[in-house]
């Protein structure tokens, strides 16, 4: 009788066994396809990011060295440079010193409630904002109605208006980074608050108010569709003037005209709209890549010298 | 305070000014959204009234707002194909966007090592800010030309096959994969860490760990990523006009070809289009780009619910 139960309890407890390790070895088996087929979506989106970039890098490095393409003949985008460079500088001193008074505001001023919410509303609704309707927003708002016409400060103010909510978002992030005590601190040793903000808080959060400086830039650098029907796709012949009230296209928009609408109706032969379109391209990504190293880098380097000092 | 002011009375001009110019710059922000919508939305109605009829305008399928194409010469207001592009382009770009960000953003939190976070972590910050032309020139020099041997017999008509939606859909997912990526890892990085040992702590695998406790824990998150893809999708305007090069949404819709040939959706459609046309035909342009702004309202109100809704943020 007890021989036969332990015989029966081991055979079940064998079958238990055997019936845990089936399990063991599912999920096993699961974890490793599930695990396998993650890195291998993640190794190939990593690939594919990877080439992408060095193709275009690669595919116009070859115009990036030649003379004529820095000059102002048919292939040469010396205008365009010179626009998207003169458009940057404009639209970041409009931009940056509205937007770092509103993180301001926000953070130094505001109390948490109503009014935060509804500005951190309005800044993620502008945000999604696609380009393109901004664009249209700046013809009739500046061209139109400010009587801008199709111009370069038409296209910076549209360009405030879509770097707005960025800038907002990331010098809040910088000055939110400066301690409370330093505050209190100045404040302690009676300073008024605009006081404290310009002695205490601004240098301290530089590092970060730099690299939202750049970002931004790489925004401005990058952006297209809004910069379309406010600035316009062709260069008078003062181009390289100051005047902010002359129309003017950017290495955006003039890659896209060549590349797209005007393709074929240029007045240049294919190889030349190769030329312009390749090396254009090639030379945005050169452009955004120096960006990214240069917030990595000039914010830390900044941080290093203010920590020091 | 009340000494305060009697001490330092002098100095409080000044920082009460600053105060004011510091409000006037936040409001600007909201000035400038309502501007937006009052400037865009106040035109917006104007081409209804100019001969355009509302349910032609959302559901037929010949655009022509300045009537050069049409037999009579009166311009065709009617956007449905317009539309239609664009939620087919933005769904199908989102469809196989998703997977692949989850996929490569589940990698990247809990599987890769150090040092390759530390290489893709810049990789996906560069490819968030890459310009939507340089991504367009690319699809204009790789896609098409892919596109076009694969499945130029498919559709049969030589120069122009692969430009159309399939390409739109290709350039797309380049152009959301980064967003969606990057938001979808703030989202699994935000679950505590204890979630991840807790599960681990009873004997789950790894991979039950992500699938049965890490993403359950930031479902509102991923959700929130997904969404805003699918807002930058719907905007998104010269990678996919450089792609499109359609005039009309063509005739014979339920064929996979339909994929492979020019066509058309409403940002395309701006970009091209807008500048050359004149009176009533630009009115037509301000309500698309009304209801452009409609969904993408939509989107990020959605996003704010779903963020609001998340227990980890």
């Amino acid at each position: 009788m007890s021989m036969q139960q332990t015989a029966q309890t081991s055979l079940a407890g064998s079958t238990r066994l055997a019936e845990q390790q089936r399990l063991v070895r599912r999920l096993k088996l699961g974890n490793a396809v599930g695990t396998g087929t993650l890195c291998g979506i993640g190794i190939l989106v990593a690939l594919l990011f990877v080439g992408i970039i060095v193709y275009l890098l690669l595919q116009g490095s070859a115009y990036l060295f030649l003379p004529e393409f820095y000059s102002t003949g048919p292939i040469g985008i010396r205008p365009e440079i010179y626009n998207t460079f003169y458009i940057l500088i404009l639209a970041e001193i409009i931009s940056l010193p509205i937007a770092l008074a509103a993180a301001i505001y926000l953070i130094e001023y505001a109390r948490q409630g109503v009014f935060v919410t509804t500005i951190h509303f309005a800044a993620e609704t502008l945000a999604g904002v696609p380009s393109i309707v901004l664009g249209l927003f700046g013809v009739l708002a500046f061209s139109i109605y400010a009587h801008l016409g199709t111009s370069r400060a038409a296209g910076a103010l549209t360009l405030l208006c879509l770097n707005f909510p960025l800038a907002l978002r990331l010098f809040e992030d910088a000055l939110a980074t400066v301690p409370r005590e330093m505050r209190e601190g100045g404040l302690a040793l009676g300073a008024t608050r605009w006081h404290m903000i310009r002695t205490v808080v601004i240098p301290s959060a530089l590092p970060g108010i730099v690299t939202a400086v750049i970002l931004t830039a790489g925004k401005i650098i990058g952006e297209a569709a809004a910069l379309l029907f406010t600035m316009g796709l062709n260069n008078p012949s003062d181009v390289f003037t100051l005047s902010p009230f002359i129309a003017s296209d950017t290495l955006t928009t003039h890659l896209y005209y060549v590349a797209g609408p005007g393709a074929g109706s240029t007045g240049l032969t294919t190889a030349q709209e190769t030329a312009i379109t390749a090396g254009s391209a090639t030379l945005l990504i050169v452009l955004l890549l120096i960006i990214n190293v240069a917030a990595r880098g000039l914010g830390r380097a900044i941080q290093r010298r203010v920590t020091a000092a | 305070m009340q000494v305060g002011q009697q001490v330092t009375g002098r100095t409080y001009p000044a920082d009460r000014l600053a105060r004011i110019v510091f409000l006037m710059c936040a409001i600007l922000l909201i000035a400038v959204l309502v501007g937006v919508f009052l400037f865009i939305g106040t035109n917006a109605f104007r081409v209804f009234s100019e001969g355009a009829n509302v349910k032609d305008f959302f559901f037929g399928t010949y655009w022509d707002p300045s009537g050069n194409t049409t037999v009579s010469g009166n311009p065709s207001f009617q956007a449905g194909g317009l539309i239609l592009g664009s939620i087919v382009i933005t769904f199908f770009s989102v469809l196989i966007a998703t997977p692949l960000a989850f996929g490569m953003a589940l990698f990247f939190t809990e599987l890769s090592p150090r040092w390759l976070v530390r290489l893709l972590q810049p990789l996906i910050e560069v490819f968030t800010g890459m310009p939507s032309v340089v991504v367009g020139f690319f699809g204009l020099i790789i896609i098409i030309p892919l596109l076009q041997r694969l499945v130029g017999p498919l559709v049969g008509n030589g120069q122009t096959a692969g430009y159309g939606w399939g390409a739109a859909i290709l350039v797309l997912l380049i152009m959301i994969l980064p967003t969606i990526i990057s938001i979808s890892i703030d989202a699994l990085r935000a679950v505590p860490g204890s979630v991840r040992e807790a599960s681990l702590a009873l004997g789950s695998t790894r991979w039950q760990m992500m699938t049965r406790a890490v993403i359950p824990a930031a479902t509102t998150g991923l959700a929130t990523a997904v969404v805003l893809g699918m807002a930058r999708a719907i905007g998104e305007t010269l990678a996919v006009s450089l792609v499109l090069d359609g005039q009309q949404l063509p005739k014979k819709l339920f064929t996979p070809a339909v994929f492979f040939q020019p066509n058309v959706n409403i940002t395309q459609y701006i970009a091209i289009d807008f500048p050359e046309t004149l009176g009533v035909g630009r009115d037509a342009y301000w309500t698309l780009a009304f209801i452009l702004l409609v969904i993408s309202f939509l989107f990020v109100c959605l996003s704010r619910y779903l963020a609001s809704r998340s227990v980890y943020r």
